[in-house]
């Protein structure tokens, strides 16, 4: 395991797209502590910032508030990466698989992109989780995010395929222009949730509030929501499903895209 | 997403027969836009003047514009959003739920007959004032309007523009569209421009710390940004270049004096539908223009060489 412990917070940010285990494959320590970083528009060494110890290999430990630090993961194809407090923003960024785990909060863009892999954030995340990037036209591909406390605005916004599942409450304009895949509210969110979205699933286990845009289409309790709960199960999360328990209210929009998205908020039976 | 419909305001006097002002009050922050550009005028292809034009006025409270509109249509504040989007639905004859339309303030036979209204007219337009775009939502209020006035073109010709606020705001966007691509929010860090509101827009950087000095022209953050912001640029070195001593000089380590343009020193300024005007200067000024202050600070940077900061001082956090 290779591990980097960051000297003192820069004060601006720091761009360390060079922080994964990909681009760390086959070097030795002084390799790796002569790789670039940039601070503003200067490129500087990763050993300006962060001492390197440990043994070559796939898994990375990361120690410090990182808040400043950006890209880290970036397009990631393999390996693990643990974060051993917060993190700044585009964590994972284009990752294609592997996985990161941040033990403290994430900043904004967390898995802008991605098309795999699975990145954990015990504390809160910012906004954009999973999106697209500004006049891109989708964002997550696949993989899964999961996320222990709270998410920021446009989560999930224009994703395609994947998971992202918020332990916590999301902001504004979850699921924004989503074309596919899943959000899964275990806390439920503030307004505009699933605007303009195109297809996908938003399911919440708390009312939400929603656009009127979204009119209701039925009560039931889908089938396919098993399989999702199987597929979610090891990352510690279940789905309500008896029956007995309650059902889930069918909202379908957004119709003023149109769109063939739905919205599932589950009922508990009083 | 795509590109802006759009037009000049001398197409607006001259063809628009449906004008729609949401979350502005014109008749008090742009006094001139009725008389000169919107409803009063007469128009080559609206001899009638007033009375060939409709003019809805959308807003959260009754303001001095109320008395020019022909119908005015109450929201609820942060409301906006969601009428945007149920107006969308409507356009395309989708179903909406009455009972969460009613909940931004309107009924949903008041939006239908706006909708109606608006694939009736042969030239729609729809101003959209801070009321919008500086409330909940933000750039998707603006986004919305954008795109409504989009989709609108499927049956008539429809333009959306935004009331523009004081100074050069929309020559700033305009400049920095034709050399980066990006209207505001490009970061130039790593030799080559890239765009992320949020990101790299001024409150951001200001609110997050993300900056080690700051250089402000035209403009006073320090009157308008927020408590955080305001404290960043207090910390870092900042510079002011301006012809009054504004809140941000107070903050500023520097402040340099420049003359007044379009009173005392030339310029472009842009329209708020981005038709750029010349200005010539009527007063001497005993103070340099902005643009050469600019350049003589290029040109003194230019004579310094290359800087790196010293990791040892890295490691302490002195820079």
């Amino acid at each position: 395991m290779i591990k980097l412990t960051l000297k003192d917070q820069p004060t601006v940010p720091l761009e360390a797209e060079m922080l994964t285990p990909d681009q760390f494959s086959g070097l030795n320590l002084d390799a790796i502590r002569a790789l670039p970083v940039f601070l503003g528009k200067r490129q500087l060494r990763v050993d300006d910032f962060f001492t390197v110890d440990g043994e070559p290999s796939d898994e990375l430990e990361i120690h410090g508030d990182l808040a400043k630090v950006k890209y880290i993961g970036r397009a990631m194809t393999r390996g693990r990466i643990k974060v051993c407090g917060n993190v700044g923003m585009h964590l994972g960024a284009a990752m294609k698989g592997g996985s990161i785990e941040v033990t403290g909060n994430a900043s904004d863009w967390i898995g802008g992109e991605m098309t795999g892999g699975l990145i954990h954030v015990h504390g809160n995340a910012g906004g954009q989780v999973g999106a697209a990037y500004r006049g891109s036209l989708s964002g997550m591909n696949n993989g899964t995010i999961l996320i222990g406390g709270t998410a920021g605005l446009e989560v999930g916004m224009r994703m395609k395929r994947g998971i992202i599942a918020v332990k916590g409450q999301v902001r504004d304009f979850c699921g924004l222009q989503m074309k596919g895949g899943t959000i899964l509210l275990m806390n439920g969110a503030e307004i505009r949730t699933g605007a303009w979205m195109i297809r996908g699933t938003i399911i919440s286990l708390k009312p939400i509030k929603l656009l009127p845009t979204f009119p209701f289409a039925c009560t039931y309790s889908p089938t396919f929501l098993r399989l999702i709960a199987k597929h979610v199960a090891p990352l510690g999360l279940s789905l309500p499903m008896d029956e007995q328990t309650g059902t889930y209210h069918r909202y379908s929009g957004d119709s003023s895209v149109p769109g063939k998205g739905e919205i599932l908020v589950w009922q508990p039976r009083v | 997403m795509g590109g802006k419909v759009s037009c000049t305001l001398g197409e607006v006097k001259n063809r628009a027969d449906f004008i729609l002002y949401w979350g502005g009050n014109p008749a008090e922050c742009h006094p001139r836009h009725f008389t000169k550009y919107t409803i009063m005028q007469k128009g080559k292809f609206l001899p009638e003047g007033r009375k060939g034009r409709t003019m809805v006025l959308v807003d959260i409270r009754e303001t001095m514009s109320v008395k020019a509109a022909d119908i005015f249509l109450q929201v609820r504040p942060g409301k906006d959003f969601e009428v945007v989007t149920a107006l969308r639905a409507l356009v395309k004859g989708n179903r909406v739920d009455t009972a969460l339309v009613e909940e931004t303030g309107l009924k949903l036979e008041q939006l239908q007959d706006l909708v109606d209204r608006m694939k009736r007219c042969k030239f729609g337009v729809i101003f959209f004032g801070m009321g919008l775009s500086m409330t909940r939502g933000k750039h998707m209020n603006s986004a919305a309007v954008l795109t409504l006035a989009a989709e609108m073109n499927a049956f008539t010709k429809f333009v959306a523009m935004p009331m523009r606020g004081h100074g050069n705001v929309a020559g700033a966007d305009m400049v920095l569209r034709w050399t980066t691509g990006y209207p505001f929010g490009v970061n130039l860090c790593r030799g080559f421009p890239r765009f992320n509101p949020g990101e790299f827009s001024t409150v951001d950087l200001l609110v997050r710390g993300d900056i080690d000095a700051a250089f402000v022209l035209g403009a006073d953050p320090g009157a308008t940004m927020p408590q955080p912001g305001i404290d960043t640029l207090a910390r870092v070195p900042t510079i002011v270049l301006d012809p009054k001593v504004t809140h941000t000089s107070k903050l500023a380590r520097v402040h340099i004096t420049t003359s007044v343009t379009g009173i005392s020193s030339p310029g472009t300024a842009y329209r708020m539908d981005e038709v750029p005007l010349p200005l010539r200067p009527v007063l001497k000024s005993p103070y340099p223009s902005d643009e050469e202050v600019v350049r003589r600070i290029i040109a003194a940077v230019d004579k310094k060489s290359a800087w790196l900061p010293k990791p040892a001082t890295m490691a302490s956090g002195v820079m």
